[in-house]
């Protein structure tokens, strides 16, 4: 019997629309609920990373151009405060050492079980994606260079944000400052345990549900607590600027500055766990 | 009765426009996605426009026969595996959009590139939010809703792109529209 179509009449529009229409929801229902999307994502990053880096490449060269003409005196000012500043680090780093030495053998007689060891790892960020929905930067180091999803990342002055997506030769960063993220921190002055978060904006913070005759004033430092293992203790985060009392809720919010010089850097460090940690 | 020479039947001399090559509208789509992949300055990345979109817009209306849903979608693809967000925002929004825009092209002929410039502001306005409002309904953390402006940033960018590819495919407002996409 010859199986000629009965009806040889293409695809009406409509139809494409609805067809390609539920096969993208389709999709993002799978990419938000499973991570079904993640081998398929690494392996478009690890294509795509590449060709941004070339693309970025000439506008560097244009900005190290620009740089290359700065004043002799410019520099050497630069140098001399460098300098100055590398001897008030030394001199710190001594008693520093002193105090870890001293602190691990205290932690050893009263039997607690030492610190994760990290080491700082140096990444180039290459790009800051357009998104949206999150604050995110893409930096020149991946699961090559040992990279691993969930580490903190830092600058100079504080923490920064988390490793959240690693390709092959690039991963991906979301800031501190991104809405939903938290990280677990302890006010210097008292030892307070809070939580803060991001609100979306890059020099903001807050710490929501905070009991309203909780100890934090304007000044106060959080650092990182080193409870949720995630980041290790330490790290400064923020300074508090302002607490709001509650008017119809039964929590104060307090209002806080990052440390870290969110949005302005070229380069951020990941602490990397250390190979021969236990 | 015989045939008027004066009027031909089939137009003649630079009316009759050679469609637009295959090789310039997927070489055009591939340099605006590539724009978009450029180091923008973090500041103003909720400004910068999808050249890509604008690109593949120009040819659904000009070369309908090469752009149509397949490529929006294809395109729409692409550009969700390599920026943020999730798998399909991009590519359902490219697909609306173009679906909207293939029912407007007979209309679109009667105007000059600002004309068509500002039918085509509400569709990229509407394109900007449907793909934040897609965010927020599966639950991304926070839309930041400066993005909008970038599809009016997106219609300024049309123009000249327009103007552009006009003159690079020899079109003017007297010739018609090729026949809509099957």
């Amino acid at each position: 019997m010859a199986s000629a179509p009965m009806f040889s009449h293409a695809i009406g529009l409509p139809a494409r629309l609805a067809l390609y229409g539920l096969a993208s929801l389709a999709l993002m229902v799978v990419d938000s609920r499973y991570d079904a999307m993640t081998a398929f994502r690494t392996g478009s990053v690890t294509l795509i990373h590449p060709v941004q880096a070339a693309l970025a490449r000439p506008f560097e060269y244009l900005g190290e151009a620009g740089e290359f003409f700065t004043v002799h005196g410019v520099l050497l000012k630069e140098k001399r405060q460098l300098e100055a500043e590398r001897e008030r680090l030394a001199t710190l780093l001594q008693g520093y050492n002193d105090v870890q030495g001293e602190n691990a053998r205290l932690r050893e007689m009263l039997k607690l079980t030492p610190l994760p060891a990290v080491e700082p790892m140096a990444a180039r960020i290459t790009r800051v994606l357009p998104d949206p929905f999150a604050r995110k930067l893409v930096i020149d180091r991946g699961s090559a260079d040992g990279v691993e999803a969930g580490r903190p990342v830092v600058d100079v002055a504080g923490l920064i944000g988390q490793v959240t997506e690693v390709y092959t030769n690039s991963s991906i960063i979301t800031l501190l400052t991104s809405k939903d993220q938290a990280a677990p921190v302890q006010d210097q002055r008292n030892g307070l345990r809070l939580i803060v978060s991001g609100v979306g904006s890059d020099n903001l913070l807050e710490v929501r549900y905070l009991d309203m005759h909780a100890d934090l004033k304007p000044g106060d430092l959080l650092t990182t607590s080193g409870i949720d293992g995630t980041y290790p203790p330490g790290i400064q985060v923020a300074q508090v600027l302002s607490v709001e009392q509650p008017r119809q809720t039964p929590f104060a919010r307090a209002i806080c500055q990052p440390i870290g010089h969110i949005g302005q850097h070229r380069y951020v460090l990941i602490l990397k766990a250390k190979k021969n940690a236990p | 009765m015989p045939l008027s020479t004066e009027k031909p039947l089939v137009p003649q001399g630079p009316q009759l426009i050679a469609p637009a090559a295959r090789r310039l509208v997927y070489g055009s789509l591939l340099l605006g996605y590539l724009c978009t992949l450029l180091p923008w300055p973090q500041g103003m990345l909720w400004l910068v426009p999808d050249f890509a979109l604008v690109v593949l817009l120009y040819w659904v209306i000009h070369a309908p026969h090469l752009a149509g849903l397949g490529l929006a979608m294809a395109l729409g693809l692409v550009t969700d595996a390599t920026l943020g967000g999730l798998m399909g925002q991009h590519a359902l929004s490219y697909t609306i959009t173009v679906f909207l825009v293939i029912h407007l092209r007979r209309r679109l002929e009667n105007f000059e590139v600002s004309g068509r410039a500002l039918h085509l502001a509400p569709i990229f306005l509407g394109q900007q939010a449907l793909f934040l409002i897609l965010g927020l309904v599966f639950r991304l953390p926070d839309a930041d809703w400066r993005y909008l402006v970038a599809g009016l940033s997106a219609v300024l960018c049309w123009i000249p792109l327009a103007r552009l590819f006009d003159r690079l495919t020899g079109w003017t407002n007297e010739m018609h529209i090729e026949p809509a996409a099957k």
